[in-house]
């Protein structure tokens, strides 16, 4: 509840008329001013509390957003500890909640992997073959939630999105479109999708409500290559042939914007999902498209004047 | 005191602008589909293409406007025919023709996919099918242009899941000259309703059938000089 997405979704939750009662645990306080929900805050590690929040509050749905996505927030070595830490602790709290109904958990397009001929938009009964250590760890999510919900008997939906983009969303893609120098790979250029971060909030308000129990991919329509994104942002394209680009990602890392395997896979080999499931499973359509999320993310001002906004309001 | 060093960024973004306009002027932004095709790719590479193939299309009238369909054609070996059939058909019929085959290696499987290729898989080929597409099959090659190779069964089960109609599209092309010819015959429907994997074997092989009946309709060139007759038949 404590990251960008978690408030949103939260803040959306609150808005819903069947939500009664909301518990929210994270290591960060939310972004958002929330009226209804009551917030805790942990950290992974904490598995005892974690288990003593969540049972005591007995939820009828518990919604896990806690993964960590490597250089996002934390390295990879943090991101997968952390990560595996809060899928243990808050998936192992919902099994012994007697009231609980359905259980929904954050998953990526990354699990399918990008291995050679595997599917160029693959629908939720491709097989994962993760090929990134970001995809491991959201299979291994998917396994543990899986599991779970075969043994005391609920429904638990993986949502599957594409990478999240959004103005205040941690994201090592975002970041390093932002960069005034932006590497893309010459001879690949691959074309990728994404989701706004307010879609998939609402992705998984509509899980929850409606009990998901399967996998969906949430992806916004339409796709867009690196080399277009860079233009769309007007930053200045960097063509990469091949091993330079350990080089570019040390030199992206001190500048702020390090490069992990999963994105360097998405620019090499594009990441595509069939996001029509959502609709029917869901309801669920995104409000903006591949292009209007980079766009999105672009608009974004790196710097906010105090000043300006005091003039602003008075 | 410690000086905060910063990077130019205003500086950078203006040279990287500078040096980018023309690129930027000449190419849209946000010109590839949900599969990777890229239509502004196709329309600037169209001209290279027309210097190579002067493609005659007939039958185009037969294909869906909406849905999506299975087209399957033969191919001369090295020939390209699933290529310039594709191209030709997407133009003829106003939509895009998707065809199969591209390898997933950069950076020629990345090319293919812009110019609206997709890897010979059946996951590929229904994915695009069951959001009503036309994809373009190309049997096995052949020495001889005017046979049709074996259609591979695993391609067609997807329409057959899909539940789309399967056309056969005879190629004809020039080794040495311009001229091609794309002809879409009628939908081949199933001679038997199968419940299993039966139902896409035998359609595939009516396909071929149909195949080769066109292929036997088009004639061949007969300038009574057998090498000329053979390198005009491609």
């Amino acid at each position: 509840m404590g990251g960008e997405l978690g408030s949103l979704v939260a803040a959306k939750l609150e808005a819903e008329p069947w939500v009664g009662a909301l518990v929210g645990v994270d290591v960060d306080p939310p972004r958002r001013r929330l009226r209804k929900a009551e917030f805790h805050l942990l950290q992974p590690s904490q598995r005892e509390r974690i288990v003593d929040v969540v049972t005591k509050f007995n939820p009828h749905v518990v919604i896990n957003l806690s993964v960590w996505e490597p250089d996002a927030r934390a390295g990879l070595a943090h991101a997968r500890q952390f990560t595996a830490d809060a899928a243990t602790a808050i998936i192992g709290a919902a099994a012994e909640c007697p009231a609980l109904e359905g259980m929904v958990v954050r998953s990526g397009i990354e699990v399918y992997g990008r291995e050679r001929n595997s599917a160029t938009r693959p629908t939720e009964s491709a097989p994962m073959h993760p090929t990134s250590e970001y995809g491991l760890m959201l299979a291994n999510v998917e396994r543990q939630a899986r599991e779970v919900g075969k043994r005391v008997g609920i429904a638990v939906g993986e949502l599957r999105l594409a990478p999240v983009l959004g103005k205040h969303v941690p994201s090592p893609l975002g970041r390093l479109l932002r960069q005034p120098v932006v590497p893309f790979s010459l001879f690949a250029d691959s074309p990728f999708a994404v989701i706004e971060d307010g879609d998939a909030a609402r992705a998984f308000v509509l899980a929850a409500l409606r009990r998901l129990n399967e996998p969906v991919n949430i992806v916004a329509p339409g796709a867009i290559t690196t080399l277009q994104a860079i233009m769309r942002g007007r930053r200045v394209p960097l063509p990469m042939v091949g091993p330079e680009w350990s080089i570019a990602s040390r030199l992206s890392h001190v500048f702020g914007a390090p490069i992990p395997d999963h994105v360097v896979e998405l620019m090499h080999r594009g990441r595509l999902a069939d996001g029509a499931k959502a609709l029917d499973v869901l309801g669920f359509s995104p409000a903006l498209s591949t292009p209007e999320v980079i766009d999105h993310l672009y608009a974004w001002e790196s710097v906010v004047r105090i000043g300006s906004i005091q003039e602003a309001v008075a | 005191m410690a000086q905060l060093i910063e990077f130019p960024v205003k500086a950078a973004t203006r040279a990287g602008n500078a040096l980018a306009q023309p690129l930027r002027a000449a190419w849209p932004t946000h010109s590839v589909d949900d599969y990777g095709r890229d239509p502004h790719l196709i329309g600037a590479l169209a001209p290279f293409a027309k210097l190579r193939w002067s493609v005659t299309v007939g039958g185009a009238h037969q294909l869906p406007t909406n849905t999506g369909a299975l087209l399957v054609c033969n191919s001369r070996r090295y020939s390209l025919s699933a290529i310039y059939a594709a191209l030709a058909l997407g133009e003829e019929t106003e939509r895009p023709v998707r065809f199969v085959g591209r390898p997933d290696i950069a950076p020629i499987g990345s090319f293919m996919r812009r110019i609206g290729g997709l890897l010979a898989t059946p996951a590929d080929v229904l994915n695009a099918l069951s959001h009503h597409e036309l994809v373009l099959v190309a049997a096995e090659g052949t020495s001889h242009p005017r046979n049709a190779g074996k259609v591979p069964h695993e391609l067609v089960g997807p329409a057959v899941v899909a539940g789309v109609a399967v056309f056969p599209v005879a190629t004809m092309s020039s080794t040495i000259g311009r001229a091609a010819r794309v002809e879409v015959g009628p939908a081949v429907r199933a001679r038997r309703k199968r419940r299993g994997p039966l139902a896409e074997v035998e359609l595939a092989d009516q396909v071929q059938h149909h195949l080769q009946r066109m292929l036997d309709g088009f004639g061949g060139v007969q300038t009574g000089v057998a090498p000329i007759d053979w390198l005009a038949e491609g």
